[in-house]
């Protein structure tokens, strides 16, 4: 059976994690959470909805602020202040949170390209705008991605001319073109119809195979245990056992992951 | 009778073409006008400061619930003292006067403003929080996702809309006619009273607005369509 290969302990950091904190009013989703992704790791985080996992993931980026603790992309630490008598926190400074976002390929569950343009748009807006990457050669490049991931046919399309699946890797070749040091999926095939989800997990697992760095919420754990170098179980906003796939997915210490995995591994292989 | 409506000496066809000139100029203007006021009022009322939101909020409270013919008369007679009042504060003793046409575009455009606030407020709204997410976890500043996401994305919610702002607008301008702007509306009024031919010149002026509305909502039509590009199958 795939397996990733074992990424080693000495390897970079690519993503760091500290004690990470996010509370949602009163609702405490994130309750202290260190995690770190080596440049190559594939980070598979599971656990049942409400866990916290997206909030961690939207963390990195700074799509959420977390409220206490440190994120640390490539060494830079992303820079938080307290505003408003310390009840909020804001960037200290919103270029850098920009710039790191430069380095964070983005994919979302429900896939947000940008309707008012084409396949190919999507794919070159970030690059020419963002990066300032000659308009030609951004196009070359998006060709070669959309290629990739198999839809070059659809680039002049729109994105609602394209199926669930189609749009999903569109999302994926947009966040590619970013040349991004770690790529973050947020559920990415949890709205696709399930004929259409594994179009998709190929190319995710064809990205893990070319060594790319990342980080991936999923519900799939048969994919989990085959693309991951790590897998991160969450429960009620802490992490609950982490470690090699094999290990967190056939034989974990904790009882509720054991809960967990006969939950949803009943009947998948 | 209908070469009272001729280009020739004793015909009113030049001050009507003038008066048409001049409907289509307070229009354009007001419109544009009333499209700023519209943006400021929409950002105003989706910010989080408390003061802005009170701010946009009297704004289009007052200016939708009275008769606009009174907003027109307040500009027109309280705005020169207004204006003069504020000079005299910086040492000037002499007197201003605005041209009606100014008047005319500031009330015009202060109605038009209001509508388009709640316009704009409920287009912006109408964009998916992801469209926006998305370009913000591409790196793009607040400046870029403006430009290139929201903008484009609010227009096309907003267009619908904004055809009707225009129309009321186009129509509001006739009320100008009391300021003796020479507008269409205008026009129509002295050519009447002074050939007594009031239902020629009024049916006329009718023909001259309903000219307007039907080339800009065909304008708008269009534009619609273009600003829709990728919504619906092609």
């Amino acid at each position: 059976m795939h397996r990733h290969p074992p990424v080693s302990d000495t390897a970079p950091a690519a993503v760091v994690v500290e004690d990470l904190h996010k509370r949602f009013g009163e609702l405490e989703v994130l309750k202290g959470v260190s995690l770190t992704a080596r440049v190559g790791d594939v980070i598979t985080m599971i656990g049942s909805s409400g866990s916290g996992k997206s909030t961690l993931l939207r963390c990195i980026n700074m799509l959420e602020i977390p409220d206490e603790g440190r994120v640390t992309i490539g060494g830079e630490t992303i820079g938080l202040k307290k505003i408003r008598n310390g009840r909020s926190t804001v960037p200290a400074d919103a270029r850098q949170v920009e710039r790191i976002r430069t380095r964070l390929g983005m994919v979302f569950q429900s896939f947000n390209l940008w309707t008012h343009m084409t396949i190919l748009e999507n794919v070159i807006e970030a690059p020419v705008h963002v990066l300032g990457v000659p308009r030609a050669e951004a196009v070359d490049r998006a060709r070669m991605l959309l290629d990739k991931v198999g839809i070059l046919a659809k680039a002049d399309s729109y994105p609602v001319q394209l199926s669930g699946g189609q749009q999903q890797r569109a999302a994926i070749a947009r966040a590619l073109a970013m040349q991004p040091k770690v790529m973050l999926f947020d559920e990415p095939t949890s709205a696709l119809d399930p004929e259409l989800v594994g179009e998709v997990l190929r190319v995710i697992r064809q990205l893990a195979d070319e060594g790319n760095t990342m980080i991936l919420v999923t519900h799939e754990m048969g994919f989990a245990r085959e693309v991951a170098s790590k897998v991160v179980f969450l429960h009620q906003g802490r992490i609950e056992e982490e470690g090699a796939p094999d290990k967190v997915l056939t034989n974990p210490d904790s009882d509720r992951v054991r809960q967990f995995l006969a939950r949803h591994l009943s009947g998948a292989a | 009778m209908l070469e009272l409506l001729s280009f020739g000496p004793n015909g009113w066809g030049g001050q009507l073409l003038s008066g048409l000139a001049m409907t289509i100029a307070v229009s354009v203007s007001s419109f544009t006008l009333g499209i700023l006021f519209g943006s400021a009022g929409a950002a105003a009322k989706l910010s989080h400061s408390l003061i802005l939101n009170g701010i946009a909020e009297v704004y289009t409270t007052i200016v939708r619930g009275v008769p606009e013919l009174l907003v027109i008369y307040l500009l027109f007679f309280g705005g020169s003292g207004a204006i003069m009042a504020v000079a005299g504060i910086f040492g000037y003793e002499g007197y201003i006067e605005i041209d009606a046409f100014s008047i005319g575009v500031a009330a015009v455009g202060l109605i038009s403003g209001a509508y388009s606030t709640e316009v704009i407020r409920g287009a912006v709204q109408a964009v998916p929080v992801g469209q926006i997410e998305a370009a913000r976890a591409c790196g793009m500043s607040r400046w870029l996702i403006l430009r290139r996401v929201l903008v484009p994305q609010t227009l096309r919610y907003a267009l619908p809309g904004l055809g009707n702002v225009w129309q009321l607008t186009l129509k509001d301008t006739a009320l100008i006619s009391v300021t003796a702007l020479a507008e269409i509306m205008r026009v129509a009024h002295v050519a009447s009273g002074s050939t007594r031919q009031p239902f020629l010149f009024y049916s006329t002026a009718a023909v001259l607005y309903l000219l307007l509305t039907t080339v800009s909502t065909a304008a708008f039509e269009r534009a619609e369509r273009r600003a829709n590009r990728g919504v619906r199958r092609a």
